[in-house]
């Protein structure tokens, strides 16, 4: 039976010896041929998550399916998934084709395929010619590379990086973004990105976890997520955003700022109070009383493609505008904005009345 | 110009002491070399050297310090290996590394008192059975305490090499298929060489030139270099004699040095 999911996590609790809980009753699905990734801020179990499913640690509580079967007690070295570590992790006794090689050496695969394999996986990462190299002459992100090669070149079902990119500079970093997901689509092979940079997150993924403290906050493609971020830690952490907090009227009507605006938002009881979100980008700055808002430039900061300013409503909501408009600091200017720009989010909803809610409401939308 | 002279003011202890207590001795070694039991200029230790009663002795020497060397290593590498896996692993270290600041004599009569006809080991012996049996004066016993008094010296520099390995090293070498045993061959082993190395060289040297414990322990029935150069100079009389032996055992040390060099990769 060839279904869709490779792996599966079944209510997963990862603690330590310290009794401090470092995955939190974890459930979710990875299918064959995307790229997944795991975003999340420093110390909230991305590397766990990998650890788990390379075979490294084992869970809790929960169980881990790979391929139908349980594999919660399966060693490392029997799992068809193979790991580019967040250190790289090269062997630096052996040079370069023999770190590639490592794997097929060990499934002892005949010297003539071992060669053809390994050529054709540093091929894959654009290093042909460096097989005799040592380890200590490549650069970070060569050896980035070479572990990216060790572990495709063993045909694995599923790759893990461990946040491969976070140690480039900007541009290559870039580079790689790109080159990563051309490999991945060329291989076709499940990839589970880990970092805590959400614009690579965006740039890079068929499907977006958003990690906090142990719990998925959020699951769904970079633009669900971004256009439709779940509560206030997802909408912060994914790009910059204006969150302001209103009151739903009734179904498209919510109350913001001291004024009543239009949305597409429905499914929420009337009167609740909920927070708003509103992109940077998606306010347009209009002449004083031409908008839906009005508000006081307070600062401004030049970011090289736009100047980037804060306003400030008579509310007093600080509200963060992208534009490439020549404003001063201490001008009265108005804000206008789409009704599809406006984003309500409810205080403590799950993930499955969230997308409950989202389906029903953008059907009716679609419909009518 | 200041600086330089300043840098070479603190040079002048450590060449005096180098030139005095290194490098002196050692030319007057292979003056010594050169002189024959009156005290005349020739060539005969050399020729004596060559010969079966030296070289076998040699032989011996060697055999005694592999020996060693290998058992050491043998007992040194797991141990290592597991107190790097405790929890207080410095403190278990150091544990090990008490014994080594006591001194050689102390423990060779310790040893005397453990092997000797109603010690506690024929006692145990006794006990469960097996009978008592000389156990002192034998090549055994000699290798049993020469192991006892270096396994230290070739714990510590592999506890250091294992210490300082990345782990994730092995993670990665599991991730890509290896078994416990390949990962120990494969990964391990070759990233803890120079550990191994420079435990094997600090072993092996010194029980080359062992003397005290071939008398105490081993009766004299085992004749290392170090007992030669010993009896020459102090029971013989026949400096040029045991000048010419240490010669050879300078040379051989240089050698070893040589052999188990270091290579940069992976230090
Ligand atoms: N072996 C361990 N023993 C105890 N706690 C651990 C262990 N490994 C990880 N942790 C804890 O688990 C939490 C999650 O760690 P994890 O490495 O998964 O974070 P991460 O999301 O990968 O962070 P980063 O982005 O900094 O790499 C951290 O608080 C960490 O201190
Ligand atoms: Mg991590």
């Amino acid at each position: 039976m060839e279904n869709a999911s490779i792996i599966q996590f079944v209510n997963v609790t990862k603690t330590f010896a310290d009794d401090t809980i470092v995955l939190d009753n974890v459930s979710f699905e990875i299918e064959r041929g995307k790229f997944y990734t795991l975003l999340g801020p420093s110390g909230c179990g991305k590397t766990t998550i990998l650890r788990l499913i390379a075979g490294f640690i084992e869970p809790t509580s929960g169980e881990v399916y790979f391929d139908g079967k349980k594999i919660n007690h399966l060693p490392a070295n029997k799992r068809q998934v193979n790991t580019v570590f967040q250190d790289y992790a090269l062997f630096p006794h052996l040079n370069v084709f023999e770190n590639v090689a490592f794997g097929l050496r060990i499934k002892r695969e005949k010297k003539s395929v071992i060669e053809a394999k390994v050529k054709e996986a540093l091929s894959f990462v654009n290093l042909s010619g460096y097989e005799n190299r040592e380890i200590s002459e490549m650069s970070g992100g060569q050896r980035q590379r070479v572990a990216i090669a060790r572990a495709i070149v063993n045909e694995p079902k599923v790759i893990l990086l461990d946040e491969p990119l976070s140690a480039l500079d900007l541009k290559l970093r870039t580079q790689m973004q790109y080159e990563l997901r051309e490999l991945q689509r060329r291989l076709g092979i499940t990839f589970i990105f880990v970092t805590h940079d959400q614009e690579e997150a965006l740039a890079m993924s068929d499907e977006i976890f958003v990690i906090n403290k142990g719990k998925i906050q959020q699951s769904g493609t970079p633009i669900d997520i971004y256009d439709e971020p779940i509560n206030r830690f997802v909408a912060d952490f994914i790009g910059e955003s204006n969150i302001v907090k209103g009151k739903m009227i009734e179904d498209y009507l919510v109350e913001f700022a001291g004024k009543r605006f239009t949305c597409v938002d429905g499914g929420i009881t009337p009167n609740e109070p909920v927070e708003i979100v509103i992109r940077p980008e998606d306010l347009e700055i209009t002449k004083k009383g031409a908008g839906k808002l009005e508000v006081t430039v307070h600062s401004k900061l030049f970011r090289g493609v736009h100047y980037e300013m804060t306003c400030r409503d008579v509310e007093g909501n600080d509200w963060l505008v992208h534009t490439t408009r020549k404003v001063d600091v201490g001008d009265m200017i108005g804000l206008d904005f789409e009704p599809e720009a406006i984003h309500v989010m409810r205080f403590d909803e799950s993930e499955e009345d969230f997308d409950r809610r989202m389906e029903q409401y953008t059907e009716e939308e679609a419909n009518g | 110009m200041d600086n330089k002279f300043l840098r070479n003011l603190y040079m002048v202890p450590y060449a005096v002491w180098i030139i005095v207590f290194v490098i002196a001795p050692i030319l007057l070694v292979l003056y010594y070399s050169f002189l024959d039991i009156h005290g005349n200029f020739s060539l005969v230790n050399y020729e004596r050297f060559f010969t079966s009663v030296y070289l076998k002795l040699t032989l011996s020497s060697f055999w005694y310090a592999f020996l060693i060397t290998l058992i050491s290593l043998l007992v040194a590498y797991p141990t290592a290996y597991l107190l790097t896996k405790t929890k207080h692993k410095h403190l278990w270290l150091l544990l090990i590394i008490v014994p080594s600041w006591i001194n050689l004599l102390l423990k060779a009569y310790a040893f005397i008192g453990i092997f000797g006809a109603y010690g506690a080991a024929n006692n145990f012996l006794e006990f469960i059975g097996i009978g008592s049996r000389q156990l002192l004066f034998t090549d055994f016993s000699f290798v049993f305490v020469a192991v006892y008094i270096f396994i230290p010296f070739m714990i510590l520099p592999i506890f250091n090499a294992l210490n300082s390995l990345n782990p994730t090293l092995i993670d990665a070498a599991n991730d890509l298929g290896a078994s416990r045993w390949t990962t120990f061959s494969k990964v391990i082993f070759p990233l803890t060489l120079n550990g191994v190395k420079t435990g094997c060289q600090v072993v092996f040297i010194p029980a080359l030139s062992l003397f005290m414990l071939t008398r105490l322990i081993a009766g004299n029935r085992v004749i290392t270099l170090g007992t030669a150069i010993e009896q020459h100079f102090l029971v013989t009389q026949d400096w040029g004699m045991g000048s010419t032996i240490a010669v050879f055992l300078i040379l051989i040390m240089f050698l070893i040095i040589r052999l188990t060099g270091f290579r940069k990769r992976g230090a």
